[in-house]
């Protein structure tokens, strides 16, 4: 057992330490508090401080060079989050790409699919959506309805999506469509559609936040070359799966580092108002732990990485982890604050160390995407305990 | 960087699970704990020397093997699972406190070599009195009452929290001893008045303290393994409305809750291990963390083990019980969970 980083994952860390602190302008808390913030603007600067890591060799830290990654490995990418954390880096805009389209391409993609889409899509010129979710499939993803009909060199698209998260900043998304309506599995393909197809349309929705980072996509008739679809006919779904296990990969280090700052503010602030009785002390002691048993989760991940391990579904528990905490900690947070912690971050009174009542609504979300904490509970009851097959 | 323990510490802990299999397996630490006058077996105690568990983590001077925080977290570990009884890890705190004084070291070889039982007494309240320093010392004589002191009746000497530091007192004792739910664990008052002798400022139990969280959260987390084993095995055996119980969803969520916090557990106490065998600046938080979420997290494993089991699982006779019980014992024991909250804060700097 060794739970040092070695000395080239040292070295490492500290030369991106460096670069962070010589070319981030100010944390991203800074740029979210703005008055001059606006949502289009920040989507915007996202893109450039994307375009930035990229440069600086950053992104696509484990995918093999020759399609422009580094080269590196799983443990680069975590200490990467880390650090990104640790500085209160602002977030890249390609999440979806990187995080999701990314590893589908280099697992099941062709050699010219890989060479076409990953470059754009490290840079931010290409910004990636996901289309899976609609409105009748959601934790039954296999219930989609969205159908990709052959028609010569095309496919022709109809249907819905829903919660599609940077669907309206989007250029790309990647879908998934049936292709035979008898195969629940096998009749779904994994197809890359550019969002200014004709018949192709997008509707932001409005979200508890107020903002409308998430939309609607709409396919009536839309022809996409059959060149775009990834792997074979009917093998969506297995793909689907291998992007949702990296979907829900290492984030506990990372999350630990955030919500550790967040705790920390949250600390001072109940110095400052005198919020030193029992009583919330005990809550916060609580959230502290809590927080530090993530954190040895996520250095067990990191371990596991570096011993050349990676993580099979028990990524499941993770998942659910940070998730859950996300709620308890910011309910817990509002608890402390009084009703101060409701605050807009526009108005008047409002504190400036964290948003915290956009923080509050934002912890629903982790336990209903990517797998709700009910699928991540099938997935451990299934693949890791072995129970069998539920009854309801 | 590496989780998994080193080719060393897993042939420790395969060759204690052995050790512990064929020489104390469950059936028959049952019968102590339920028979014996000590709660565990003296003639056994040897045993435990003579395969050098005693002295685990105590230096080679004085017998021991020098080991680490990780390696007596695997053992406690493995007497987790088995439920084992006795006052092994008592023994090895006030060992080391003992050790770290560094003016005992005689009665520290005879220790590590099974001859002598010594152990912590440090509450001077049997209510809400976890941490009380307050005996009186004078001239070289304490005179008062320790509660809740770990196999009094069978110590041979005591190490005691007073008002001016340690100080070892040798025996024999007045002891009321106590009855509680967990037969795995005898307690004691002791009345004092007795000729001390001095082992150091109470500072020393610092580290004895941090050992105590990492040695108690193993030993826990040892319990919620074991107990979240029989669950699944229990589950996939036994049938209601025509299929295993372990097929039923309300079930199967929260059993992988029960593995979330088992291994989540195992993941806080692991690297509190490691943090305290390098002296790392978290070692302090670390060791807090592990304790109060192990105490917490096994109460909720230990409890839904016995609800999943339903009737037969509040019976005495099936061993589910056993590890409820031995699982609140260490909970409230080796700093409670009000303790370690109150040491995660103080580290945090909160």
């Amino acid at each position: 057992m060794d739970l040092q980083l070695s000395p080239q994952h040292l070295e490492f860390r500290d030369q991106l330490r460096s670069w962070l602190s010589t070319n981030m302008r100010r944390p991203w808390r800074e740029e979210l508090r703005d008055p001059a913030a606006t949502e289009d603007g920040l989507m915007n600067f996202r893109r450039a401080w994307q375009k930035k890591l990229y440069e600086a060799g950053y992104l696509g830290m484990d995918w093999p060079k020759e399609w422009g990654g580094r080269g590196a490995g799983e443990v680069e990418k975590s200490i990467f989050e880390e650090e990104m954390a640790r500085a209160d880096a602002p977030p890249i805009l390609n999440t979806l790409g990187i995080g999701l389209l990314g590893p589908a391409l280099i697992h099941h993609g062709s050699e010219d699919q890989r060479r076409r889409f990953i470059p754009p899509m490290l840079a931010g010129d290409e910004i990636w959506c996901q289309g899976f979710s609609e409105p009748g499939a959601g934790s039954d993803l296999a219930a989609l309805r969205t159908s990709a009909r052959i028609d010569g060199d095309h496919f022709v698209l109809n249907g819905q999506k829903i919660w599609t998260t940077f669907g309206p900043w989007a250029d790309w998304i990647f879908v998934l469509a049936r292709t035979d309506s008898k195969d629940r599995y096998g009749g779904i393909s994994f197809i890359l559609t550019k969002l200014d197809t004709p018949g192709v349309s997008v509707r932001p929705l409005r979200q508890i936040t107020g903002e409308s980072e998430f939309g609607e996509v709409f396919f009536e008739d839309a022809r996409v070359p059959r060149v775009n679809l990834v792997g074979q006919i009917g093998e969506g779904w297995r793909i689907a799966m291998t992007v949702l296990a990296y979907e829900r990969g290492a984030m506990s280090l990372a999350a630990s580092v955030r919500f550790g700052r967040d705790l920390e503010a949250l600390a001072s602030a109940c110095k400052e108002y005198g919020r030193t009785g029992a009583a919330v002390r005990e809550k916060l002691a609580r959230l502290l732990v809590e927080n530090e048993v993530m954190r040895a989760n996520g250095i067990r991940t990191l371990a596991n990485f570096a011993d050349g391990k990676s993580p099979g579904p028990e990524s499941s528990i993770e998942k659910i982890y940070w998730s859950e905490f996300d709620k308890r900690f910011r309910d817990t947070a509002l608890d402390i604050l009084g009703p101060g912690g409701q605050l807009l971050r526009t108005s008047p009174d409002a504190r400036h160390d964290v948003d915290w009542a956009r923080e509050f609504l934002w912890s629903r979300a982790g336990t209903i995407y990517s797998g709700s904490s009910e699928i991540q509970r099938n997935i451990i009851s299934k693949r890791v305990l072995n129970l069998p097959q539920d009854a309801r | 960087m590496k989780f998994e323990l080193s080719d060393d510490q897993a042939l420790l802990r395969s060759s204690t699970r052995d050790f512990l299999t064929s020489e104390f397996p469950l059936e028959k630490s049952r019968g102590v704990m339920e028979h014996s006058k000590e709660g565990y077996d003296p003639s056994e105690w040897r045993r435990l020397a003579e395969m050098g568990y005693l002295g685990l983590v105590l230096p080679a001077r004085v017998g021991g093997q020098g080991l680490g925080a990780v390696e007596l977290a695997v053992v406690l570990e493995e007497m987790g699972r088995m439920c084992l009884p006795g006052p092994f890890l008592d023994v090895i705190l006030a060992a080391s406190a003992l050790a770290a004084g560094g003016k005992h070291e005689a009665l520290v070889g005879e220790i590590v070599a099974g001859k002598k039982i010594v152990t912590l007494a440090h509450h001077d309240a049997p209510y809400a009195g976890t941490a009380g320093r307050a005996l009186a010392v004078t001239n070289g004589r304490v005179k008062g009452t320790k509660y809740f002191v770990p196999f009094a009746a069978s110590a041979d000497a005591l190490v005691v929290t007073g008002s001016d530091g340690l100080a070892l007192v040798e025996g024999p004792f007045t002891v009321t001893a106590l009855s509680t739910i967990d037969l795995a664990q005898r307690f004691g008052d002791v009345a004092f008045e007795h000729q001390v002798t001095p082992i150091g400022p109470l500072a020393l139990l610092d580290r004895v303290d941090r050992l105590a969280a990492v040695g108690a959260s193993a030993m826990l987390l040892g319990i919620m393994t074991r107990s979240l084993e029989m669950t699944l095995e229990y589950v996939q055996t036994r049938q209601a409305f025509k299929r295993p119980i372990g097929a039923f969803q309300a079930l199967q969520h929260r059993l992988a809750d029960m593995l979330l916090k088992t291994e989540s557990t195992r993941s806080a106490v692991y690297r509190a291990a490691w943090c305290l065998d390098t002296d790392d600046a978290n070692a302090a938080l670390a060791c807090a963390t592990a304790k109060a979420y192990a105490g917490d997290a096994a109460r909720l494993v230990c409890g839904e083990t016995i609800q999943m089991h339903g009737g037969i699982g509040f019976t005495w006779e099936l061993d589910v019980q056993l590890f409820f019980k031995r699982a609140k014992t260490l909970e409230q024991h080796y700093g409670s969970t009000e303790v370690q909250l109150e040491r995660a804060l103080a580290a945090a700097g909160y």
